[in-house]
């Protein structure tokens, strides 16, 4: 860019008269100005605000007190937070898996030529597009240990289980739910992403190796994997993030699994309102994402 | 229209029963804070204030809505301000810390209640507003409602089983009627984490004489009684459905799956009414809903044990009162009191009340043998008959809380109970299997902590 602007004749000109170069540079930030202004109002300066309510003990009505790094030992001395760090390692690793592998085999079948593909392919698409808060319900119902369709199939009619038990509530199998359900409703944005990188394959690469013999699985594991490499590497490192802050899908579904950001909202906002607890356990999620991207980017996509 | 029709309606039968004397000394203007902040609920008060006026024409009332969260913080501004209002509607724990706090004019409030005729109230609902002497009060007890076992009587009679109504009944009937393998259930009690729970184990804590603090304020939590409570709860939760439950459980019930539940009078519609039933799960929202299955003879085959005794009778319900906030001018206090005597008088009692059936009860047993109480706009009460209501308002005559100790409102235990100390001990008792010592120790740390 520089090069191209100094081999241009100079011109005297008045100060006010700027070079197309320069007058491209200002129109881009102009139209750039209005999103840095919105983030930076509403993620950059709540995250430093956020790092800096960390260091104090937060008080609704009066004055906050500065306590150092009292919160931060408070939390890492804290047995309740490796709970719910564990809780939430679980929790991230098992549904990312799941729907990672779910949306990879539902995108590999809906790679096929069969009748009605149109309509399947946008019936699958329903469970990520479907309000969170009207498929818990669903999902409340249907776990309903008195009234719901899961506990009357697996006692009453197949009789695998001997009581009835409530799969949501009990603390001992709700994390499972919280599991099936984060798969259920997040393998569709797998699938997407997996079914537009398998359409792009060149389909000589398979004719190719089908000549030389190489059977199905073969071809799945040196044609599609590494051909998918970038896509699932990118799609774990998101669902990671996303999964690993999620609140929603896991709050309301049940009150029984105590992910970080569960534990964190706990601690700041109910009972005695702990606000700069709270600051210090979202600063110390933020914190291990963080060290978990470079990480991840680094070492394992190798960008 | 209905709104003037009914102001004749009352006029006229106040008039005709002659309660309301006319003898007047000077004109008069006051204030009156009400909680009941919804708009037809103020139309209704304005309805009554309207007809009193009328009938004292040297009196004028500004009715003044004030959000219940904040009756508490108005007052004491509107103290320190020095323009309280001379009548306003407190929620009985709010009345007992502002009479501590001596906004309240305690005499005014006695003569009023002595005048009326103490032994025409529940003594449960004028204790709970007790100065703690046995004489005096803060505040004159209203309205409230009322938390006990609801149970299938037809059930009952036919296993023989006694009420519901003392530990051992309690317990005999949810073992009997615990029967998984049919999909039928005891009883629902609380054991979730939330203030459900806190308010199913206060009766049976209570009814143990089990307290969280004494009156002088000092943690009494760790008592034998309070173990025995727990443990108790703890075996009662075992004859409730699966996992841990709340209060939406009651649906159970409704479909025919469950004996006994704990609720307070506003499942009284739900029972009663289909249309009410129904709404309470599809409403506006969900207008192609079918709406819950209603069986009418539900109400007919329902009862109410208002009080559960083991050591001492125990009930559990919320009562709103009417109180005399102090006042310079003796002519404001004797107004609000004119207009507490009207509001007393049956017709413009049941008007009151009619604004939420189930929800506010009378606290003079006297009504509810009235024929006009019985039939109230929604038709829920025609449901329950005179007899049956006496029963379920019955509770009131031994209303017992964790938060009032003798006269003395213990500011801790709404902390305690906001922090949900009890319904987390409770939780982790009948849900993850904790050893009760062990949870003990731990919610009365959690106490000592808040209390710091």
């Amino acid at each position: 860019m520089a090069d191209v602007a100094v081999a241009r004749p100079r011109t005297p000109r008045s100060p006010k008269s700027l070079t197309p170069q320069q007058r491209d540079a200002r129109l881009g930030w102009a139209l750039i100005l209005p999103a840095i202004t919105i983030i930076g109002l509403l993620v950059i300066y709540p995250i430093i605000y956020n790092v800096y309510l960390s260091f104090f003990d937060v008080s609704l009505m009066g004055a906050n007190t500065f306590t150092g790094l009292e919160n931060h030992i408070g939390v890492v001395t804290d047995g309740e937070f490796w709970q719910a760090v564990l809780t939430t390692v679980i929790y991230v690793i098992f549904s990312v898996l799941g729907t990672v592998m779910l949306g990879l085999g539902v995108a590999i079948v809906m790679n096929k030529e069969f009748p009605l593909r149109g309509v399947v392919r946008s019936i699958i698409l329903l469970p990520y597009v479907a309000p969170v808060i009207a498929t818990v319900f669903a999902w409340q119902f249907i776990f309903d240990p008195v009234r719901g369709i899961f506990v009357h199939l697996t006692v009453e009619v197949l009789g695998i289980v001997q009581d009835r038990f409530n799969l949501i509530g009990n603390p001992k199998t709700s994390i499972i739910v919280a599991v099936v359900y984060s798969i259920w409703k997040n393998f569709p944005f797998a699938y997407l992403m997996i079914l537009s990188r398998l359409q792009a394959i060149d389909a000589s690469l398979y004719e190719a190796a089908e000549i030389d013999g190489a059977g199905a699985w073969h071809r799945f594991i040196h044609i599609t994997l590494p051909e998918l490499q970038f896509i699932i590497g990118s799609l774990v490192l998101l669902r990671v993030i996303w999964n690993f802050n999620k609140f929603e899908e896991v709050y309301l579904i049940t009150e029984n699994v105590k992910v970080l950001s569960i534990y964190t909202y706990l601690t700041a906002f109910t009972g005695s309102l702990d606000l700069g607890r709270g600051a210090t356990l979202a600063v110390i999620q933020f914190l291990i994402l963080l060290i978990f991207i470079i990480y991840y980017v680094k070492k394992v996509l190798k960008w | 229209m209905l709104a003037i029709m009914l102001m004749f309606l009352i006029a006229g039968t106040v008039f005709a029963t002659g309660e309301v004397e006319g003898a007047s000394t000077g004109p008069v203007e006051i204030e009156f804070w009400t909680t009941l902040t919804e708009s037809d609920r103020m139309a209704t008060l304005q309805v009554l204030i309207d007809t009193f006026e009328i009938l004292n024409p040297d009196i004028s009332i500004e009715l003044i809505p004030v959000p219940e969260n904040d009756m508490a913080s108005q007052m004491a501004a509107a103290a320190a301000a020095g323009n309280l209002p001379a009548f306003a509607e407190l929620a009985a724990e709010t009345a007992v810390a502002l009479g501590v706090e001596g906004l309240l004019d305690v005499d005014a409030t006695t003569d009023f209640i002595n005048d009326l005729g103490k032994s025409r109230f529940y003594q449960g609902a004028l204790e709970l507003v007790g100065v703690g002497d046995g004489r005096n009060y803060y505040s004159v007890p209203y309205h409230g409602w009322i938390q006990g076992i609801w149970y299938r009587a037809d059930w009952f009679a036919e296993a023989g089983l006694a009420a519901p109504d003392t530990w051992e009944n309690i317990l005999t009937a949810a073992k009997y009627f615990n029967q998984p393998a049919n999909n039928q259930w005891g009883i629902l009690i609380g054991t979730t984490a939330e203030a459900f729970t806190e308010q199913c184990f206060t009766q049976f804590a209570r009814s143990n004489d089990a307290g969280l603090f004494d009156k002088d304020g000092n943690l009494i939590f760790n008592s034998p009684e309070m173990r025995e409570a727990i443990a108790y709860y703890a075996e009662l939760a075992k004859y409730t459905p699966p996992g841990p439950q709340t209060w939406r459980a009651r649906d159970y019930y409704l479909e025919g799956k469950m004996a006994m539940f704990f609720y307070s009078t506003y499942i009284m519609d739900d029972l009663a009414i289909e249309s009410v039933a129904a709404g309470s799960l599809t409403g506006e929202n969900f207008e192609g809903l079918e709406g819950a299955f209603f069986d009418p003879e539900l109400v007919n085959n329902t009862r109410l044990a208002s009080i559960i005794t083991h050591d001492q009778p125990a009930g559990y319900g919320v009562i709103d009162t009417l109180g005399f906030p102090k006042q310079t001018d003796p002519a404001a206090t004797a107004a609000a009191q004119k207009f507490l005597q009207y509001l007393f008088t049956p017709n413009a009692y049941v008007t009151f009340l009619h604004m939420a059936p189930g929800g506010m009860n009378p606290v003079l047993p006297e009504v509810t043998d009235n024929p006009r109480f019985l039939n109230d706009p929604k038709g829920v009460y025609t449901h329950y008959g005179p007899e049956k209501l006496a029963e379920i308002t019955g509770g009131l005559e031994s209303i017992q809380t964790f938060g009032i100790v003798e006269g003395n409102r213990i500011d801790a235990a709404s902390l305690i109970f906001a922090q949900q100390i009890l319904p987390q001990m409770l939780y982790a008792i009948t849900q993850e299997g904790a050893d009760i010592d062990r949870a003990m120790a731990a919610a009365e740390a959690a106490m000592r902590d808040l209390m710091d």
